[in-house]
């Protein structure tokens, strides 16, 4: 298949509206901007069907095959949402919005997969329906999961569900994926310690929330350094302590920690929540204070299925001639709820040498876009093959 | 060919051997009766060589076959040392010697391996020659080590080594192997922190050593949780910390800590060695007090040759109707790792069943593994230097 001719064609058209999004970057939910460009391009494409508001902002179109002998749903998605970050590329399509900067590719994600779905719309060979799938708030705001939850799977038939990252550090244009696990189960933590406060000449007179808190955050280390299982994936961070005093002689009354957990499995990510509980108990009790311990739910781990990896990498190899196993990533995907739903894949293709994800010098490179658009609509044509 | 039907014949007889092992414990280097033992043996199953003393106490035996037209040459390893454990299993062939017992199963490697041996020089149904490596001290002398440094792989013109470790867990006669990583390295750390003593009611006076050397343990738990990269995995763990004193009231001026690190990735020790140092030594500090680490790097990661472990798995797939390739990394260390440093090779897993896990005093080697064991070791010989058509 190697790359298909259309999207060389197609290609500085692909980046032009790339660069459109990269200059109007939305964040979260409020991608009304984005979503509604996606909407207009699907029905000048002549999707057979455009909905918005999947999702809250989410849009998802269907493009039916030249023939529809199996009944045969594959669905592709793409992130729409930007970062706030305040932009450093310098480049001519900067953000237009200060503060506020794609700095995750998601622009070139949308953009490619409206490349396939212009492709797909145009040629249609293959037996069955393409859902194309355009989610907001995947920085943190979980809107893989607003779309599942809104019956999107049921509502359009999807019987599998792909979708693809850019992946700086990469080489450009090259693939890599890895069955199983592949990408980190996301939690948060917030730890109020309360104490007695008071004068800071005074300790005897107080609970002290400080000293506790070093402690706390010390003890902490104990979950991956001697509760995981070494040969598993396990980080547990403290990424920030505030005492509810910033004053220079005040005991405060209080202390938050604040943290991450980062986990491949779900044993450990059940019991990286109790030891943090059970830790936070004991430290705090053995300083006469008590501890609050209150988990936020982030990304479940993200879990490329088997038989579905094995046709992504296929694709893959067609395109770019070969597809590499990734190691696994620490960081967290909300495609994960997708793939929790449906069996599917997520792929890496790689960005070339360019800065880091959600660095502030972070650019989408526009080379890519014809094997990413490529892999795209060969999912759909390799899956559900013309008659 | 599943198991071989000779060791089906010859398994009494190789189950008697092994008991007669595991009555007769004998710790690191010092494996005279069981070197004798095994020596008397193969030279009576007829081998064309028998040396001992390669390695301290090892013993080395040589099987040639009906043929050697292309000069190939493999090594298989079994490991004869015992451990300093009480042994609490009240079999009728319970160790002989109090606080010593064969409770790693090192007893049924050798048993294994000289059942195969046997075999081997009845047949010789190969092309090429057998090289047995009985070993000294696998735990923690450094015994593969010792045969190495005298030379063995070259004078015998070994091309690949092969060795086992029965598996408790692991359905009896069952195996299991990876190709890579299979087994960690291991390594052991002292800290001597030192402070200045006194007495416990004025600690203002001292350089408190017990405090400053809690510290360090503490801090350290953040080399693994903190400067290991996740997706590696590592151990470090402290085993013991002493004070220079024992009494209520005086405040130790000194205090030793002792460990061991574990890992897969020899980048990891470089990382992991220099933390343990600028920790140590600035947290000591940080109490007014000095650390000197002595870092001991003992066996590396146990690494399977890719081609060999494949190998490996064809022949124990021709044995035993269950291979499992699908099991984590071992944290154990293995010095079968440094006869892999310098030649290709493989280990594997053995099922030894349902049994107490290794170096528990109840643990027994199970001798319905036997079969399969000795049958993996003949297979490999036959199929890597198959006699021509």
């Amino acid at each position: 298949m190697p790359i298909k001719n259309r999207f060389a064609e197609l290609h500085d058209h692909i980046a032009g509206w790339r660069r459109d999004f990269h200059a109007h970057p939305e964040l979260m939910y409020d991608v009304h901007r984005t979503a509604e460009v996606v909407a207009n391009r699907l029905r000048d494409f002549g999707c057979d069907e455009v909905v918005p508001g999947i999702g809250r902002t989410g849009v998802v179109a269907v493009i039916k095959g030249r023939s529809d002998t199996q009944g045969r749903v594959i669905g592709l998605r793409a992130d729409m949402d930007a970062l706030p970050i305040h932009e450093e590329t310098g480049a001519a399509h900067a953000s237009t919005h200060p503060g506020v900067m794609h700095a995750c590719g998601h622009d070139g994600h949308t953009a490619m997969l409206l490349g396939a779905a212009q492709y797909l719309a145009e040629t249609r060979n293959f037996d069955g329906t393409a859902i194309v799938i355009f989610q907001p708030a995947e920085e943190g705001g979980a809107g893989g999961k607003a779309m599942v939850d809104d019956g999107m799977m049921d509502r359009w038939g999807i019987q599998e569900v792909y979708g693809l990252h850019n992946a700086p550090g990469l080489p450009a244009g090259t693939f890599a994926i890895r069955p199983g696990p592949m990408m980190a189960a996301t939690d948060e933590f917030e730890i109020t310690l309360e104490g007695r406060g008071g004068h800071a000449a005074r300790p005897h007179q107080t609970v002290d929330t400080a000293v506790m808190s070093f402690h706390l955050g010390v003890a902490l280390q104990q979950i991956v350094a001697r509760n995981a299982d070494p040969v598993e994936q396990l980080v547990v961070s403290v990424t920030s302590i505030q005492s509810s005093s910033t004053a220079f002689n005040v005991i405060p009354q209080r202390v938050t920690l604040r943290g991450t957990i980062r986990s491949m499995q779900e044993g450990h990510r059940a019991m990286a929540r109790r030891r943090i509980r059970e830790v936070a108990d004991g430290i705090a009790a053995t300083f006469g204070g008590s501890a609050q311990v209150e988990f936020k739910e982030g990304y479940p781990v993200l879990v490329n299925h088997d038989v579905e990896t094995g046709h992504a990498m296929e694709v893959a190899r067609a395109v770019a001639g070969d597809c590499a196993i990734t190691p696994m990533v620490m960081g967290g995907e909300d495609f994960a709820f997708m793939l929790q739903a449906r069996p599917g894949a997520y792929i890496r293709l790689g960005n070339g040498d360019s800065a880091g994800l959600h660095h502030p010098k972070y650019d989408f490179n526009d080379e890519i876009i014809p094997m990413g658009c490529s892999w795209l609509a060969g999912m759909v044509e390799t899956r559900m093959p013309a008659g | 060919m599943p198991i071989k039907n000779r060791f089906a014949e010859l398994q009494g007889q190789i189950a008697e051997w092994r008991r007669d092992l595991h009555a007769h414990p004998e710790l690191r280097f010092e494996e005279h009766r069981t070197g004798a033992l095994v020596a008397d043996r193969l030279r009576a199953f007829g081998c064309d060589e028998v040396i001992t003393g390669v390695g301290q106490t090892g013993v080395v035996g040589v099987i040639r076959g009906r043929t050697d037209t292309k000069g190939r040459v493999i090594a298989f390893r079994a490991d004869m040392d015992a451990l300093p454990i009480l042994e609490a299993t009240g079999l009728p062939h319970a160790s002989t010697l109090s606080g010593k017992m064969h409770a790693c199963g090192h007893d049924g490697h050798t048993a294994m391996l000289l059942g195969a041996a046997q075999y081997l020089a009845e047949t010789r149904n190969f092309d090429g020659t057998v090289v047995l490596l009985f070993q000294p001290a696998e735990e923690g002398g450094g015994g593969a080590k010792a045969m190495l440094a005298d030379g063995v792989m070259d004078r015998f013109g070994v091309n690949e080594v092969y060795g086992l470790h029965n598996w408790p867990g692991l359905p009896a006669g069952q195996f299991a192997l990876r190709e890579g990583p299979l087994m960690a390295a291991t390594d052991f750390f002292e800290i001597e922190v030192t402070g200045r003593g006194g007495h416990g009611a004025m600690p203002h006076q001292t350089v408190d050593a017990t405090l400053a050397g809690s510290a360090v343990v503490m801090a350290l738990q953040q080399v693994v949780a903190r400067n290991v990269d996740p997706l590696q995995p590592a151990v470090l763990s402290v085993c013991s910390l002493r004070t220079d004193t024992d009494a209520h009231n005086v405040i130790a001026g000194a205090a030793r800590i002792k460990g061991t690190v574990r890992y897969l990735d020899p980048a990891v020790q470089d990382l992991i060695r220099a933390r343990i140092k600028e920790v140590a030594e600035a947290t000591a500090k940080a109490h007014g007090a000095e650390a000197k680490l002595d870092y001991m790097p003992c066996v590396p990661a146990t690494i399977n040759t890719p081609d060999m472990a494949a190998h490996a798995l064809a022949a124990a797939q021709a044995v035993s109707p269950v291979v499992r390739t699908d099991i984590p990394p071992v944290m154990g260390g293995e010095d079968f790792a440094d006869m892999l440093g310098e030649r290709p090779g493989a280990f594997v897993f053995l099922g030894n069943g349902d049994s107490a896990e290794l170096h528990n005093p109840r643990y027994e080697f199970n001798d319905d593994a036997i079969p399969a064991g000795c049958s993996w070791f003949a297979t490999l010989a036959e199929t890597r230097m198959p006699l021509s058509a």
